[in-house]
């Protein structure tokens, strides 16, 4: 066990957009863990240094701050454990990221941290954006006004690395012959703290450390200012820091009408290229699992090991890989569209309509990546200030069709749609999401007039977002950013997605009943579909499907889609494949050459002879699919993120029941109007 | 007196004060909004609400409603 002392900790501090994780990233080598602050759902980042900088030090990320006093209960537990780490202590070093071309708003963290006692190293980044606009900062000027070692880094080119490592060893160094500080809370140095003052202070620091490169032609505006004995701070605002490229983009981005425009249009695409970019690669994951399954059902004995392999562990597998590739698209979309500084624009531009149902603009990108998983998307909602906003959108996104509802549908519209009228399926699944986000809409409006009730908090509703200056975005944080969201999707929902695919391979499997079957005159293939069907109509999933049939006959339906239904909890996509089980094998004649959809024509209910797959039933099932929050995974994030189970609990409650419900109206509403 | 809000598209203000009483007023407040400080309406948004105003070198979007605590002289 090494002491305190031996192993120092370090922390990187500083507001968002301020090159925070991109020094985190090269310092740590993207290797880091993700760890929760006792008792919240605040996460940050720890990572031991690179072995190659030569630094033994324990280094910690926290959430962007921008300033020591808290204003959510979020960012309370940031500082205090800024203070105070609960299993760490007190870090020994912290190195504050500063963004150089909006100095004097970014300086206000470190001189409130310097105040307050810490160990202080400033990383000056975006030195080039501001290198650009014709303006350097003086470091050793400024070093000298903070007290504290300033150091300039270029997140792109790596350079001032070398000097920000070797400032941390001699700051390290020197904590360890001299003692650490003992930082004391800054409300306590700074009673009566005053923005204003500390302002005017940083603003006497800048200008100091500013210094202009006047080209010939251009009058100096410093001198003619000071001459005309002008506030400093028009200088500040007329002179130098503001990116004209982003004036100009942001006059047709940000424009009343064109604005909106636009971000429909991208987010149109966003939302298509999510679909049409990931069905081959899903396809082909589909397909290698499905070739893999068959590989093990061929080539080993017949019996429950190699069926447990074939069917639940590797289709179980499948079926959560099959949705990495959208989120990767997702994420990589998102990710440029986040770099390039254009989402928060579409923060903005879509905050007032989503202020009228009780979210907020930053409920947006959740939302948005909804449509792809609801967990990477929950804890996307994590940047909304706002509690109660944050849980609202928490509470809303599984109404947002992900993907794993796309092959259902697709198997559903495959089904309705007659071979020679194959766009209409198109029109169908676009109905389909318009519909979801019409009822999440409407779900959100009502619950926000009962919100009291569910989330008793009431805190006042926000929206200050800045808005960073345009870039080309860069490749390597895009990528590093995707790498994270999806490793994070296979961690929370693989192993509850393939444990539950094992569960239920266990229930359509045992008991292990050997069927006595007539095999005079039947192929090998047709020998093993008969014993199928002979086992799973004796298994414990029909027992539960014969158990819930009251509940599914007045839908039209029977156990064998109640089965389905069921086995959909582990993921909404099995059900496709669980359908696939009952009934190709269930299907009366010549079981091995049906396709499912033609098993699925030929279904009946019990012995009446009456359809089972109507398109008043069909439809049902879509209805039913829309609303219910099918996901074992969805709802133990759901329970992580607003810190207990009665959101999720009413989450199930009310989406089931809504989805029974609507379902029962959808399926007899039709047979009223005559369609069958 | 005027306030943020009410500014037009291009217009500048100085800020005379902050109004304390708002529930974000210390959050504007850390983003820069200070007295003394020139404002300047970039845009506003669709529904003319939130609107990006520009300080200290950076654009800031607001809402109308939290805008109108920045009074300017």
């Amino acid at each position: 066990m090494t002491s305190a002392l031996e192993t120092p900790v370090i922390t990187l501090i500083g507001p968002p957009n301020s090159g925070k994780t991109t020094i985190f990233n090269i310092l740590s080598g993207k290797n880091y863990k993700t760890v929760n602050y006792p008792g919240s759902t605040v996460e940050y980042y720890t990572s031991r240094i690179l072995a190659k900088y030569n630094i033994h030090a324990e280094l910690l990320d926290s959430p962007g701050l921008i300033s020591l006093i808290p204003e959510s209960l979020d960012e309370k537990i940031t500082i205090d454990s800024l203070y105070h780490h609960p299993t760490l202590g007190t870090p020994h070093l912290l190195i504050a990221t500063v963004d150089a071309s909006q100095l004097s708003r970014h300086l206000l963290l470190p001189v409130q941290l310097l105040k307050s006692g810490f160990n202080v190293i400033i990383a000056l980044t975006m030195n080039d954006i501001l290198q650009k606009r014709k303006v350097t900062i003086s470091i050793e000027k400024l070093s000298k006004e903070l007290g504290c070692s300033v150091i300039q880094i270029n997140g792109r080119t790596k350079e001032g690395m070398g000097k920000l490592i070797s400032t941390m060893n001699s700051s390290l160094e020197s904590i360890r012959n001299n003692g650490k500080q003992k930082p004391v809370p800054y409300e306590q140095v700074v009673p009566n703290n005053s923005l204003v003052d500390t302002f005017l202070e940083i603003e006497r620091i800048t200008n100091k450390v500013l210094e202009f490169k006047v080209d010939n032609h251009n009058i100096n505006l410093k001198n003619a200012n000071n001459q005309l004995k002008v506030h400093p701070s028009i200088l500040q605002n007329n002179g130098f820091t503001t990116d004209e490229i982003t004036l100009k983009l942001d006059r047709v981005l940000l424009h009343k009408y064109w604005g909106f425009l636009i971000f429909i249009l991208v987010m149109g695409l966003t939302f298509t290229s999510i679909f049409w970019l990931a069905q081959p690669l899903m396809d082909l994951v589909d397909e290698l699992f499905s070739g893999l399954n068959n590989i093990v059902l061929t080539n080993f004995q017949i019996g429950w090991f190699s069926n447990l392999v074939a069917e639940g562990i590797i289709s179980g597998v499948g079926s959560v890989l099959v949705f990495v590739p959208q989120i990767i698209i997702l994420f990589v979309i998102l990710g440029v569209l986040e770099d390039s500084g254009y989402l928060a624009r579409g923060a903005m531009l879509i905050d007032k309509p989503l202020s009228k149902i009780g979210l907020n603009g930053r409920s947006f990108v959740p939302m948005l990546s909804g449509f792809a998983c609801a967990i990477p998307a929950m804890l996307a909602a994590r940047t909304i200030p706002n509690r109660k906003e944050r849980l609202l959108t928490i509470f809303i996104i599984p109404l947002m069709s992900c993907s794993a509802r796309l092959p259902v549908f697709a198997l559903l519209i495959a089904y309705l749609v007659p071979r020679d009228k194959l766009w209409l399926g198109g029109f169908l699944l676009a109905g389909i999401y318009l519909f979801g986000i019409t009822i999440s809409i409407v779900i959100a409006a009502l619950l926000n007039k009962f919100r009291q009730k569910l989330f008793k908090v009431e805190d006042s509703s926000t929206f200050i977002l800045e808005l960073p200056t345009y870039r080309l975005p860069k490749l390597s944080s895009v990528l590093s950013h995707t790498y994270n969201s999806s490793k994070e999707y296979l961690l929370r929902a693989g192993p509850v997605i393939l444990i539950f695919s094992i569960l239920l391979w266990f229930l359509v499997y045992f008991p292990d009943t050997n069927p006595k079957i007539e095999t005079d005159g039947l192929t090998k293939t047709q020998i093993s579909q008969v014993e199928k069907f002979e086992r799973l109509e004796h298994s414990y999933a029909a027992s539960i499907g014969k158990f819930i049939q009251p509940v599914m006959s007045p839908l039209g339906m029977d156990w064998r889609i109640g089965v389905s239904l069921i086995s959909a909890f582990a993921a909404r996509e099995v059900f496709v494949s669980s359908l696939a089980l009952t009934f190709k094998v269930t299907a009366e004649e010549e079981a091995s050459q049906k396709t499912l959809l033609n098993s699925l024509r030929s279904a009946t209910i019990g012995n009446t002879g009456q359809k089972l797959f109507t398109t008043a039933t069909t439809l049902g099932l879509i209805v039913f699919f829309i609303f219910a929050l099918q996901c074992i995974s969805t709802i133990a994030v759901s329970r992580k993120e607003t810190g207990g189970w009665k959101i999720p609990a009413v989450q199930v409650f009310v989406f089931t029941s809504l989805a029974y419900f609507m379902a029962l109206f959808t399926v007899n509403g039709l047979r009223l109007i005559g369609i069958e | 007196m005027k306030t943020a809000a009410e500014l037009n598209y291009g217009e500048r203000g100085t800020i005379a004060e902050i109004d304390c009483a708002h529930p974000s007023s210390r959050r504007i407040l850390e983003f820069g909004f200070t007295p003394g400080q020139v404002i300047e309406l970039i845009s506003r948004a669709t529904f003319n609400d939130p609107i990006a105003i520009l300080i200290r070198g950076s654009l800031i979007a607001i809402r109308k409603s939290e805008a109108d605590c920045i009074k300017l002289k």
